[in-house]
């Protein structure tokens, strides 16, 4: 059975994209958000094997986000997509419970990296 | 990856997002023209991140698409905005003009993304670098983050009591890793699963400076095996190398850090050169696999794999080499602050010298050449840019003068400023003297900054009213800009009258690799850096103009350079290469001004491995240097500021 996939990023054009990435090696996408306030009511609901979750969201960033889900359920698995220059960020998000990282402008092949690092933990 | 798809997003997206900050700006700007600003402060904060996260995602955009112009121009806003954001700064008026001018500019560079115009014009370069220059002054260096994991560091007496052994892991993360602080704090949570971590060397708060290189070292006290150990920290990612040792219980031993004592080993220059040569190779070799492999219509997996393996390692190989070629600029700068301290004394003047990041490293070929064109600068704004004391007193100043010169690193670049807080160039004399020189029109009564730059870096424009021994003969400015070019670099001026001025200059980080389209002409390859090219076009004729042959670009008129002419004094003949008719023309920028490079066919862009032309050294030459390409044959690296 493929691996499920929560999507959170407010920009359509990366949500494609990262869809693309995981849709191409065989994950299957379950959901989308586009706010932190939606990954954490679709987390609820669809408790995917994984989130992609972006940093800079309206309506709740990510690192609240991932606070909140984390709370919900200590065994999330979460990866921050981060863009450079958002390192004390994605330190925040990692010591909020988030898993591991990736950086824009996206390289599938590191994504995938990510990805299966994170699952395989 | 289905690029017209992402395109189309791209451009919808980026308008609705610009669209958004247009809105938030125009709130902005109405609540602080109101009284009761203050009583709003939730609904500023929340314009304001609307215009963060409209720039930001743009960015985001951009980047993926490889949108040069609009990646760089939502990056400045970006930063521009972060001191807002943060709050150590706060909205002005002037500021909000800044922010309008560059949504503009936004908007701009995503309306031109269709004509696939993506590089920046020479007015978005100048808001970038405007920006730019603003947060450095509004965010001081020494505000550090915090940003520690929350993994209890054990005191190494009490470690010693538990059962197990303590062992030493030395940790490099690969070379192109990102953010490598974070990657290094993921490794040591992966590794506190196992048992106790003391001491890390460097200490944790400094693996979020930019200096940190990936390589640490942590003491661990574990009864798991070195394997386990080995295998817990790859389990990080992007991990090269990890060697697990037993500690040796000597304290003295275990206060060394890495890094205090680097061993060394002298080695013959030409061998890290010869090996730089052939590491560039090898990239060129990489990009040729990967080309070959994204062509082929059912790729094996495992080769893919193995391929994109291959192609992280030459890359972690090539920064190892770079990085070993590269030393800090303190070799070059050291020698500055006698010399400016003789020279002001020589003219009477009082003048702090100070300089910042002497440790920012460049390859060596760059070091030896940038130490004549910063001497220029510092000369001339010692000898024109400051004023005597009593003037200055008079103006409000403190009498003595302050001279900065200041080196950084901006990401493939490193940026070299000289800064002095004198009278500014005199934007009127500079102009009547042009007039004179018949330099510019009469009726060019206004001069940007970058008009200004072109003026006083034309060969033989001074405006000195004296020819002193230091400068004012003419040379300076245009002996550096030259240099400056040649070296693959570019050279910006701001000056504000009475306040100073500030010279950057942009350098790659090194001479050896650089981007070069490569282009036909006659039958054989050339390559012309890719940091001068503009744009490419078709070719659809020129018209002559008083003798010279000119094509029009967008209303403008651009002479036209027939590079097989140049090379073979065979002009325009049609050659066996195009036979449908079919030429591209290159637009190039040297020193602000524009020329076509008429070419029979455009081939690709790539980088390439510059390797000095020593056949036609002497001779007149139009190039700069040589490659070899993928497959073997070689090509000409076109000098363009000697061809246009």
């Amino acid at each position: 059975m493929s691996r499920t996939v929560l999507i959170c990023d407010d920009a359509i054009f990366m949500r494609t994209m990262v869809g693309d990435i995981l849709t191409q090696a065989g994950f299957e996408i379950i959901g989308e958000a586009e706010t932190g306030v939606q990954a954490v009511e679709r987390y609820q609901q669809l408790r995917p094997d994984l989130v992609t979750m972006d940093i800079v969201m309206p309506d709740m960033g990510g690192i609240d986000a991932v606070r909140e889900i984390t709370k919900l359920d200590p065994g999330a698995r979460i990866l921050m997509c981060s863009a450079m220059g958002q390192q004390a960020l994605v330190v925040e998000a990692i010591q909020a419970g988030a898993k591991d990282f990736v950086v824009k402008p996206f390289q599938p092949s590191r994504v995938l990296e990510a990805v299966n690092r994170v699952l395989a933990a | 990856m289905d690029a017209a798809r992402y395109a189309a997003l791209f451009l919808s997206e980026s308008r609705e997002h610009l669209t958004e900050v247009d809105d938030a700006l125009l709130a902005l700007e109405r609540d602080s023209t109101h009284a009761h600003a203050h009583a709003n402060a939730a609904a500023t904060g929340a314009h304001i991140a609307t215009v963060f996260r409209g720039v930001h995602t743009i960015k985001g955009m951009a980047a993926a698409m490889g949108y040069a112009a609009v990646e760089q121009l939502s990056h400045a806003l970006e930063s521009r905005c972060e001191p807002l954001r943060s709050g150590t700064e706060a909205l002005s008026g002037d500021l909000l003009a800044l922010l309008f001018d560059g949504t503009d500019l936004v908007r701009a560079a995503v309306d031109a993304v269709p004509s696939g115009r993506t590089e920046p014009t020479s007015a978005m370069r100048a808001f970038v670098l405007q920006c730019a220059s603003a947060s450095v002054v509004a965010v001081p260096p020494s505000v550090a983050v915090s940003t520690h994991l929350d993994v209890p560091m054990v005191d190494s007496n009490v470690a010693s009591g538990a059962s197990g052994t303590t062992r030493r892991v030395d940790v490099r993360l690969m070379a192109d890793s990102p953010l490598k602080g974070v990657r290094a704090m993921i490794v040591l949570a992966k590794l506190s699963a196992l048992g106790a971590v003391h001491d890390a060397a460097p200490a944790q708060e400094r693996w979020q400076d930019d200096l940190f290189d990936g390589a640490f070292r942590l003491t661990l006290h574990s009864s798991s095996s070195d394997d386990e150990i080995t295998a817990a920290a790859q389990s990080a990612g992007d991990v090269a190398r990890v060697v697990v040792t037993l500690a040796t219980p000597t304290p003295a031993l275990g206060s060394v850090r890495v890094g205090d004592a680097p061993r060394t080993v002298r080695l013959d220059a030409r061998r890290l050169d010869t090996l730089l040569d052939l590491v560039g190779e090898l990239v060129i070799t990489r990009d040729r696999l990967l080309r070959a492999i994204e062509q082929s219509d059912h790729p094996d997996r495992a080769v893919v794999r193995a391929a994109a393996d291959a192609a992280r390692l030459v890359a972690t190989l090539q920064d190892e080499v770079l990085q070993a070629r590269m030393l800090p600029v303190a070799q070059v700068f050291d020698r500055f602050p006698r010399l400016v301290r003789d020279i002001a004394r020589d003219l009477g003047k009082d003048v702090q010298f100070t300089m910042e990041g002497r440790e920012i490293e460049l390859d060596r070929s760059l070091l030896d050449a940038i130490g004549d064109p910063i001497m220029h600068l510092l000369r001339n704004a010692l000898d024109h840019g400051f004023e005597d004391a009593d003037t200055r007193r008079a103006a409000g100043k403190p009498a003595s003068g302050t001279l900065i010169l200041r080196a950084a690193r901006d990401r493939a670049a490193v940026v070299i400023q000289v800064q002095d807080d004198g009278r500014g160039i005199d934007r009127d004399v500079v102009l009547r003297r042009a007039r004179e020189q018949g330099l510019v029109d009469a009726q060019v009564t206004t001069l940007a900054d970058d008009a200004l730059l072109q003026l006083v870096a034309h060969p033989g424009f001074s405006t000195a009213k004296a020819v002193t021994s230091l400068s004012g003969r003419g040379v300076g400015v245009d002996v550096v800009n030259t240099r400056v070019r040649a070296l693959g670099g570019q050279i910006d001026l701001e000056t504000i009258s009475g306040e100073g001025t500030v010279f950057t200059m942009r350098l790659p980080l090194t001479l050896a690799i650089m981007r070069a389209l490569l282009v036909q002409v006659g039958g054989e390859t050339y390559a012309i850096p890719a940091a001068h090219v503009m744009e490419v076009l078709e070719f659809h004729g020129a018209s002559r103009r008083t003798g010279a042959l000119t094509i029009t670009v967008r209303d403008e008129t651009v002479p036209l350079v027939a590079l097989q002419q140049r090379f073979e004094d065979d002009p325009l003949a049609p050659t066996a290469a195009h036979p449908d008719g079919v030429r591209h023309v290159a637009i190039v920028e040297v020193a602000g001004r524009r020329t076509a490079l008429l070419v029979d066919a455009l081939l690709a862009q790539q980088d390439i491995v510059v390797k000095p032309l020593d056949a036609v050294r002497g001779a007149r030459s139009w190039f700069s240097g040589a490659t070899v390409l993928g497959d073997g044959s070689p090509a000409l690296i076109v000098d363009v500021s000697s061809v246009a």
